[in-house]
């Protein structure tokens, strides 16, 4: 593992990026050598709350990827599942997208030496409609006004054409209901070191990316865009990696604390009285993969009529299935038509089997998840 | 080419967004649209599964078109009846609507025994309210306007829950639940102006002019993704007056509806029902004569949602049909 300070020696990359361009010029680099048939990254559709996954082939798209979106909560495992098996990509993850990732490959359905991943830091993302409602009621600004975002300082800042920027502190708009979704407040991974890079403006100087290099691969993809021209690299002192390293914990540790003050909800069942059995939760999982022959699907388990479905017998089965394999994306939460917090109680009892196993869900170094290995260990 | 592009779910009033993917061109699923205000990305079954829905048709074959045309010409205007669905856009609608002004067609718009209503609740007065009479198991039948009631609920709203059935979804939310009859419901309650009555269904069409006394803020739910449009151009029919008028019937033209399945009518004893349909249904299973159109993915328009919102969608995709607007145009050149 080792540090470097990168930026974009392209200069519409560089104003277009969000903090060195280093990103998009290693996917520039990747594209113009063949080296990939395509990036999946995001681009903003309407406006910048509506960040979508986007497919580029050609490096001169890449510029409306630039850019970080923070009220884009996307998840990218299940795609490249679904769609890009039969492709050498190369993808930009948030913690969560790598931890699915990383579960998916263990499960076959991701092969690894096709992906290139460029790790993206994460202090979490914004539901986007909530978002526009908070700056609306917060910032005091016509949310289509902002031109970007970005969460530094304990502050999610809102900046508007003319460059003024505002401010509130997070926790100040989490406390009412506004802020980063739920299971990214509770979300313990803040880099993403199975990536073959992390990239951050933690511990950055302006205008650079902080760059993580986490393995071989990643070497070869800072060594491949320099010797190519589109990337200039500087060491970072002591102290950028120093106080990089001090906000990453930091930031774990109010996740545990929030961890700590709600896991006690997840007891309270009361929301499952209104599930309506539309299995949005499921499909969306990435985890959830075997969906055809889903144990769901059997006849044993359906019951139409049963509307609410038992909790045990539906979501208890998903749980023994895949809960100590929960990356805590929050997709379920994010898809579920009657907003029950469906992910407290996955990431609950993945912490619970952390506890007692030392795994963490796509993050930890074994082969299979201890449920899955020859091995298994008595709990 | 992998994309992901933006369209409305027709499935339901609701007016749901709901992104669509395309694999080179091809439809292959769905993915969650967060950025729309209606349901943040959250969608029902019946909406994720409406763009697979979109089933095969058979090729377009301009005999067929001719040949309705012809049967229009022999008929007599007065026994052909449109059935005039809210599961075409507003655009098609105006077009259907001419076509049946210009040859005095009777228009029959049933919509489950509901109408239109000159005002209606939005989705943020449901939120804002401190009492809400809900009639029909609304969130597990319209579950992203369900999710506006769970809300305001959150925000200390009062509901009470009429309907048949009882431990659903809806009934489990509720403060009072009863299983009474629509009359009695209204009838027992203290509804006041600064109520909102949510409803998918009532008993009959009297109902409606008893929960319209109520003065208080309704919000009628429709099955169809733009009733509320139709609703806008023409009115309302009754359960009875649409079966007398369909026992008056020569000629049925059924535009994008499954008709047969929401009218309890024995269809058969019409001499000549022609459907323009973009997939096969149980109403073109008895149909005289099928003639294919394109489906919302293929064409550009819009549906008013329950609340009264018009929201456009657009094409996403190349399509070898036709759309009704165009049908219709066809077959007014055809009766000149
Ligand atoms: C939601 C979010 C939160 C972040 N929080 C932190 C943090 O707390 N600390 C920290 O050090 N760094 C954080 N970052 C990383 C930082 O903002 C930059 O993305 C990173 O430094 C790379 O900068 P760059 O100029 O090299 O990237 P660019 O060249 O601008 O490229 C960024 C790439 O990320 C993709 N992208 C943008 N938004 C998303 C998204 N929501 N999901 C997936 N991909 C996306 C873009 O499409 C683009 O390909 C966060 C990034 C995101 C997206
Ligand atoms: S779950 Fe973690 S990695 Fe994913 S968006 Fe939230 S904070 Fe970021
Ligand atoms: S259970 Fe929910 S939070 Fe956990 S991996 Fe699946 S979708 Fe993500
Ligand atoms: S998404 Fe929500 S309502 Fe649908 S099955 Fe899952 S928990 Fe139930
Ligand atoms: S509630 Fe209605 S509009 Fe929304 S997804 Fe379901 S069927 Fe579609």
């Amino acid at each position: 593992m080792s540090y470097i300070l990168a930026k974009s020696k392209d200069n519409a990359i560089l104003e277009a990026g969000e903090c060195g361009g280093a990103v998009t010029s290693i996917f520039k680099y990747l594209l113009d050598a063949g080296i990939v048939d395509g990036v999946l990254a995001l681009h903003p559709e309407e406006d910048i709350y509506d960040g979508v996954p986007t497919f580029v082939t050609d490096s001169e798209d890449l510029i409306s990827t630039a850019g970080s979106y923070h009220c884009a909560p996307t998840m990218v495992g299940d795609i490249i599942t679904k769609y890009f098996s039969d492709k050498k990509i190369a993808v930009a993850v948030k913690p969560c997208d790598i931890r699915s990732i990383e579960e998916l490959i263990k499960r076959h359905k991701i092969q690894r030496e096709n992906i290139y991943t460029i790790g993206l830091n994460c202090g979490g993302t914004v539901s986007p409609m909530t978002g526009r409602k908070m700056i609306e009621l917060f910032y005091d600004i016509n949310p289509d006004d902002v031109v970007s975002e970005e969460i530094d300082k304990g502050q999610f800042i809102v900046e508007l054409a003319d460059g003024s920027e505002k401010g509130v502190k997070i926790h100040d708009l989490e406390k009412q209901g506004y802020g980063r979704r739920d299971n990214c407040q509770r979300c313990d991974v803040k880099i993403p070191r199975k990536a073959n890079i992390a990239c951050g403006n933690w511990g950055a100087e302006d205008g650079w990316t902080f760059i993580e290099i986490n393995d071989e691969k990643g070497q070869e993809l800072i060594d491949g865009a320099k010797s190519a021209g589109v990337l200039e690299t500087k060491n970072p002192s002591k102290q950028s990696v120093e106080a990089r390293s001090k906000v990453e914990n930091i930031m774990i540790k109010m996740s545990k604390k929030v961890q700590e003050s709600k896991f006690d909800d997840a007891e309270d069942m009361d929301a499952w009285k209104r599930c309506i059995g539309c299995y949005a939760c499921r499909d969306i999982c990435p985890i959830c993969w075997c969906h055809e022959n889903c144990e769901l699907n059997k006849s044993y388990f359906k019951d139409e009529l049963n509307i609410p479905p038992e909790p045990i017998s539906f979501q208890g089965v998903r749980l023994s299935h895949m809960s100590f394999s929960c990356v805590d994306c929050g997709q379920c939460d994010d898809v579920c038509p009657m907003d029950i917090p469906i992910s407290l109680i996955f990431d609950k009892l993945q912490k619970k089997y952390y506890n007692r196993t030392g795994y963490i869900a796509g993050v930890s170094d074994d082969i299979k998840p201890p449920l899955y290995s020859p091995d298994k260990i008595e709990l | 080419m992998f994309e992901i592009k933006h369209t409305l779910c027709p499935s339901c009033s609701v007016g749901c967004g709901i992104n669509v993917i395309l694999d080179n061109e091809e439809i292959v699923g769905t993915f969650p649209y967060k950025r729309h205000p209606v349901n943040e990305g959250k969608n029902c079954l019946n909406g994720r599964l409406s763009a697979e829905n979109v089933t095969d048709r058979h090729p377009f074959d301009l005999k067929a078109l001719n040949d309705a045309v012809n049967k229009l010409k022999s008929g007599s205007n007065e026994k052909t009846t449109v059935i005039f669905s809210g599961n075409n856009s507003n655009e098609d609608l105006e077009a259907i609507k001419s076509l049946c002004e210009s040859n005095g067609f009777n228009i029959l718009a049933y919509a489950d025994n509901l109408k239109g209503f000159d005002s209606v609740a939005s989705y943020e007065d449901i939120e804002n309210a401190s009492n809400i009479f809900v009639i029909g198991n609304i969130l597990y039948e319209n579950p992203l306007v369900g999710r506006r009631i769970v809300r305001a609920k959150n925000n200390g709203a009062k509901i009470y829950v009429n309907d048949n059935l009882e431990n659903t979804p809806t009934s489990n939310i509720a403060d009072e639940f009863t299983s009474v009859s629509v009359k009695e419901f209204i009838e027992n309650n203290n509804i006041d102006e600064e109520s909102v009555i949510i409803f998918n269904k009532v008993d009959s069409f009297e109902d409606l002019n008893l929960i319209e006394s109520t003065n208080s803020n309704l919000l009628p739910v429709y099955s169809k993704s733009n009733t509320k449009g139709a609703l806008n151009l023409v009115e309302a029919m009754s359960k009875e007056d649409a079966i007398e008028l369909l026992n008056n019937t020569e000629i049925l033209l059924i535009f994008n509806d499954d008709t047969v399945n929401e009218i309890d009518f024995d269809f058969k004893s019409i001499s000549q029902i022609v459907v323009f349909s973009p997939s096969e249904n149980d109403t073109t299973e008895i149909a005289d004569i099928v003639i294919p159109v394109k489906s919302w993915l293929e064409y550009d328009g819009s549906f008013t949602n329950c609340e009264g919102l018009t929201q456009k969608f657009s094409s996403l995709c190349e399509s070898d049909y036709m759309s009704i607007t165009d049908i219709i145009e066809k077959i007014n050149e055809g009766l000149e």
